[in-house]
């Protein structure tokens, strides 16, 4: 599964890689990028199966980041998981509005880690399923 | 004209003024009317002079705080000291990052290991005990390791506070910026440089050393 990790923290791309690979995720397959903006080229360039993302970046955000990923037909329907420190109401609230697939506060473990991106393919396997 | 005015405010005004009001001599009234006027814009020219001499002294008195030799106050010093404050802890992190990924393939390697040798000894031999607690050991070690990395999230989460800071600071600059401007027009000064054109330290530094900084 190839995946990317979103965040302008570069010891939180690579804590966020590290709980990935103990998880059993290849690391080989983990790409990362510092902000939106780069995520999102990197997103038109090659295809990945989940995304990781911080929400406070430079340029581009983590909201407007999933917003840009919900436009674009080729991305609209990646699992976006949003890993943050923001555990406000409203922007919990707002990420869901924009399509996000799961949330995680942080500090987290790797067992929360492993639990969203669990329901995530879970929920999608359901309505894929559905369909 | 005058005779419209009304009789109430007559009492509010003057003799002097009142008397004109009464005669027919208009230019006499218009006459004493501006001297009332340039009376009291004087007054308020000179409060105003007053007041723009003692936020310029205030604004002066900070910025030599600001500067004095020793103190980290400066502002462009105190962003500097958080931007290294950030890359020191995100060195410290990235040191505990480095011995948990060069530690796991070994505890991995060592679990591997030991379940091979449990695989072929049976019982309670040497080799079976010592390969019991070498797999325990390397379990163990794999599980603080994980636990290690996650704990460096802290450079992360102080690290958005730290930044936040940095930003507050950058308006506190500006504000300050501008009311060193404003001060300095207000004492009559020209500013060549207008706060929102100061774009680097030089700039800054430029602009305050007009002002006595």
């Amino acid at each position: 599964m190839k995946i990317l990790v979103v965040d302008d923290f570069s010891t939180m791309r690579r804590i966020v890689r590290n709980l990935l690979v103990e998880l059993g995720f290849s690391n080989a397959l983990i790409h990362d990028a510092d902000d939106g903006e780069n995520a999102l080229a990197m997103l038109r360039k090659m295809p990945f199966d989940l995304v990781v993302t911080d929400w406070n970046m430079p340029n581009m955000n983590g909201i407007d980041l999933l917003r840009a990923i919900r436009a674009e037909a080729a991305t609209k329907t990646l699992p976006v998981l949003m890993v943050t420190a923001e555990n406000n109401r409203d922007q919990i609230i707002a990420a869901a509005q924009a399509g996000v697939n799961g949330y995680v506060v942080k500090p987290f473990s790797a067992a929360t880690l492993e639990d969203k991106i669990s329901r995530i393919f879970e929920r999608i396997a359901a309505s894929g399923a559905k369909a | 004209m005058n005779a419209e005015l009304p009789l109430a405010i007559d009492n509010n005004l003057p003799p002097q003024l009142r008397d004109l009001l009464d005669s027919a001599d208009g230019p006499a009234f218009e006459k004493a009317l501006d001297v009332i006027v340039r009376q009291r814009e004087l007054k308020l020219f000179r409060a105003l002079g007053q007041l723009a001499r003692d936020l310029h002294d205030a604004v002066r008195h900070l910025g030599g705080e600001l500067a004095h030799d020793g103190v980290t106050a400066v502002v462009a010093d105190a962003r500097q000291d958080l931007q290294d404050v950030l890359e020191m802890s995100a060195q410290a992190a990235n040191r505990s990052l480095d011995f948990a990924e060069r530690m796991r393939p070994q505890a991995d390697t060592l679990s591997q290991n030991a379940s091979e040798v449990l695989a072929w000894t049976s019982g309670n031999d040497a080799a079976a005990v010592l390969a019991r607690q070498a797999l325990e050991f390397a379990e163990a070690s794999r599980a603080g390791l994980a636990d290690m990395v996650l704990a460096q999230s802290w450079q992360d989460l102080t690290g958005q506070r730290i930044k936040k800071v940095a930003v507050f600071i950058g308006s506190v600059e500006s504000s300050l910026l501008e009311l060193v401007r404003l001060t300095g027009a207000l004492a009559g000064s020209e500013t060549p440089v207008r706060a929102t054109q100061v774009s680097t330290q030089d700039d800054a530094d430029r602009l305050l050393s007009e002002f006595g900084f």
